[in-house]
């Protein structure tokens, strides 16, 4: 009788532990290995507070504001990156591989299996149309103005050959700034645009861009399912939206907000010394003496004191310019005379201008609520310009008056305060200071070496044309050069993977919300 | 009686045109050019051309007045300098929050002034009264940008009741409407003041008070009703006040209305959409205008008796 019992328990205990084996997950991973193909779902809404408004609609390069070409990265992908925001090292992007087949033409190898948000796939008809168009060769471009017009050759379906009618030296940086479109999109622009980027634009208002993870990218998809940018002029209160938790990241954080923020729990602030030259800008022909005489020029650069500037009312990354080449852009020397307040040496230049007295009164311009504390950066600078006998006279304005009077006939303004943000490589700095530009002064020594920069190809060499294009310019002092911007976002401490470089680049592709 | 309503609709119609019409031609005379602001300085000239072009700002002045007026009859308020995107659609949108925000303000604003209005009239130069005064010169005296931010930083960002920006519900209404019918009330507290005090120096009053009526039954029913009708008077005074109020709380709070609208558009030299948001705020200034005056008359017997 025990025997059976035994039996009969026995078998019971074994019929429980075949039923809850049985029970088991059937998708139990064996411990510490994770499926290592899975992709992760994008998943979250990120909103992105922006600073700058949306000027332009999606006709193919028709404009270069900042806002524009910083949506753009989402939406749009490259020839080649530069991840690492170094000008000097590219990564394949949509072009896997290239080679320089002479000084005038390089050759690329396109990417396989690359889709257009629509579904069409990516050819080298699309590359050809993209290049020529956006480098001026085939109609105008407002990205022009840093190229040599572009001539491209389809060598098969996956390989193109770009030539240019000189050396081109910054054709790979260049090309990291031309989005590819689709040739369809260029023949006949839509309301939409269709890219092959990350991100794919799904709702188009005045002030604000929805945007959700392209699931068919041709990397793993984005992180986040929905990004969302939106205009907020007021800094104030795109501060309280990221406080509040109404937004996860917001741009250009004021200098006056930063201390606030850096305390602040919950918030994380990612900055960077933009590559932007803050000047203040010449208009050729406005003030006589500074067109004609090299003393006054200097005088007035010994009139300003740039690093209380950037120390006590710019702040964050901002520096000091030590050149016309902002930090960061590639070849770009500190100069000499470093320039500072010296009255006794803007005594002296105002002396051999044969201006003791301080010269004409000039009209200063300065924009509100445009560069961070532009008013008050302007206003320090107008009290020691005064120290030294000079005789400016601030208009304060918004933007677009601003810009109206530079462009106008009947423009007041000699010098303005604004900015010329560029990509890192000294082609794109310099250009501005160029005969394409309204700050040229018919200085052709000037063109030349900006000319030659452009066109040559050997590193060491043009080094060298920019380390004499950089004295040149310093000694000749066209301009007043004081700092190069800072740049700062913040996010929430939830949102991991903005990548912010200092052309002010603001990518989300590698951002997740991790909570 | 519709001889007078089709003078009146012709009034308003003309006011609409004439303010949208100064619009226009302030606008592309003294606001400078849009397609240099498209564009860096020293664009080439090739590109502005093609931008003016686009923008159609390069056509003759009286040209593009002619093509804006046709295509108003048609209901099209064309499309905006920023992304050519429909102004109708995003004027159309914005308007009713706007029209929600200043209208909750307005009864906010009404209500605090017939309240404070009233306890400061029942005993003129009491202390009552004096502090009552004493929170219409603060009130007065308190920029509406600087009320709105202290406001979010302290219900908001620190007790966290309400959202800070956007209008996301019923909660997000309570800061706006609070910022503006605090900056809208201060006159309005004054004159209810100064309407209840010659109230009750009416015959009216002082026989209802002789009756033995208590005060609260005094004020609240015989003194309300007259008191009131300035107010609405006032109100519509100040619907240009209230509007530029709304421009400044809608930048604040992120608010979708049309102030927010004009002032973006404003900075950005987007000429339809600044038209757009004018006349659409035009059309909403003449018509509440006319139905505060058919209000009063609503209310006051005297002037509907007067009139016939």
């Amino acid at each position: 009788m025990r025997s059976r019992r035994v039996r009969g328990a026995v078998g019971w205990l074994a019929a429980i532990a075949l039923v809850l084996a049985a029970c088991g997950d059937d998708d139990e991973e064996p411990q510490g290995e994770a499926d290592p193909d899975a992709e992760a779902e994008p998943s979250g809404s990120v909103r992105f507070l922006i600073a700058e408004n949306f000027w332009a609609d999606w006709s193919p390069y028709a404009s270069t504001a900042q806002s524009q070409r910083r949506l753009e990265r989402q939406i749009y992908d490259f020839l080649v990156d530069f991840p690492s925001g170094d000008p000097a090292q590219p990564e394949p992007m949509l072009a896997t591989d290239w080679r320089q087949v002479d000084d005038l033409t390089w050759e690329f190898d396109l990417r396989e299996g690359v889709q257009f948000h629509d579904g069409s796939p990516l050819t080298a008809e699309d590359v050809e149309a993209s290049i020529e168009l956006g480098s001026g060769f085939s109609g105008e471009s407002a990205y022009s103005l840093t190229w040599i017009p572009a001539d491209v050759e389809v060598v098969d379906e996956l390989t193109v050959r770009i030539s240019t009618e000189q050396p081109f030296a910054p054709m790979l940086v260049e090309l990291g700034q031309i989005p590819i479109l689709s040739a369809d999109f260029i023949a006949e622009p839509q309301d939409m645009p269709n890219g092959t980027g990350p991100f794919r634009l799904v709702d188009d208002q005045v002030e604000v861009k929805a945007m959700e993870a392209n699931t068919d990218y041709w990397r793993d998809p984005p992180r986040i399912q929905e990004l969302v940018w939106e205009f907020i002029g007021d800094p104030s209160t795109r501060m309280s939206a990221l406080l509040d938790g109404s937004a996860q990241a917001i741009d250009r954080v004021p200098p006056e907000q930063l201390p606030a923020l850096e305390d602040q729990e919950g918030v994380e602030l990612v900055s960077a010394t933009g590559i932007e030259s803050v000047n203040l800008w010449v208009r050729p022909g406005r003030l006589p003496l500074w067109d004609e005489n090299i003393n006054f020029r200097r005088a007035v650069n010994w009139s300003i004191d740039r690093q209380p500037l950037v120390d006590s009312l710019v702040l964050g990354n901002s520096l000091a310019a030590t050149s016309y080449l902002p930090t960061n852009t590639l070849f770009s020397a500190p100069q000499e005379p470093g320039y500072t307040f010296d009255p006794e040496m803007a005594a002296q230049e105002l002396e051999a201008a044969g201006e003791p007295d301080g010269g004409p009164e000039f009209e200063l311009w300065v924009a509100e609520g445009f560069l961070p504390r532009g008013p008050e950066v302007v206003q320090a600078i107008v009290a020691q310009m005064e120290e030294v006998g000079l005789r400016p006279q601030v208009v304060t304005s918004d933007v677009a008056g601003m810009i109206d009077d530079i462009f106008s006939d009947t423009g007041t303004g000699a010098m303005y305060h604004l900015s010329w943000s560029s990509n890192g490589d000294p082609n794109a700095a310099a250009q501005v200071y160029s005969e394409q530009f309204a700050w040229y002064f018919g200085d052709e020594d000037l063109q030349a070496l900006i000319d030659q920069g452009m066109t040559t190809l050997d590193p060491e060499a043009r080094e060298q044309v920019y380390a004499d294009l950089q004295q040149h310019i310093w000694e000749q002092a066209w301009h007043v050069p004081l700092y190069n911007s800072d740049f700062t976002i913040a996010h929430t401490s939830d949102l991991a993977g903005v990548v912010v470089q200092p052309d002010f680049r603001t990518d989300f592709y590698t951002a997740e919300l991790t909570e | 009686m519709i001889v007078r309503l089709a003078f009146r609709l012709a009034q308003m119609l003309f006011v609409i045109l004439a303010v949208v019409t100064i619009a226009f031609f302030v606008l592309r005379i003294a606001a400078g050019d849009p397609a240099r602001l498209v564009n860096p300085p020293g664009t080439p000239e090739e590109i502005i051309t093609q931008t003016r072009r686009r923008l159609g700002t390069d056509q003759p002045l009286l040209g593009q007045y002619v093509t804006f007026l046709g295509n108003l009859i048609r209901g099209d308020l064309g499309t905006t300098f920023r992304g050519s995107l429909p102004v109708r659609d995003a004027v159309l949108a914005a308007l009713p929050n706007t029209l929600a925000l200043a209208g909750l303000a307005v009864l906010a604003a009404a209500g605090i002034a017939l309240v404070l209005g009233a306890l400061a009239a029942w005993r003129p130069n009491g202390s009552l009264d004096r502090t009552v005064l004493g929170y219409s010169a603060l009130a007065q005296a308190t920029p509406a940008f600087w009320l709105g931010l202290v406001l979010v930083m302290f219900f908001s960002l620190e007790l966290r009741w309400f959202p800070a920006i956007d209008m996301t519900g019923p909660r997000s209404f309570v800061l706006p409407v609070v910022t503006l019918a605090v900056t809208l009330s201060p006159i309005l507290v004054r004159t209810v003041r100064q309407s209840f005090i010659e109230t009750q120096g009416e015959d009216f009053f002082r026989a209802a008070r002789a009756r033995g009526l208590g005060e609260v039954r005094l004020f609240t029913v015989h003194a309300l009703k007259m008191a009131s009708l300035p107010v609405i008077t006032l109100i519509g005074l100040q619907l240009g006040f209230l509007l530029a109020g709304a421009v400044v709380v809608e930048a604040i709070f992120n608010w979708p209305g049309i102030g927010k609208l004009i002032l973006d558009a404003l900075g950005s030299r987007d000429f339809p959409m600044i038209q757009g948001g004018v006349l659409v705020a035009a059309i909403a200034f003449v018509v509440l205008n006319f139905v505060v005056d058919l209000l009063y008359r609503l209310l006051d017997p005297r002037v509907r008796v007067g009139a016939s």
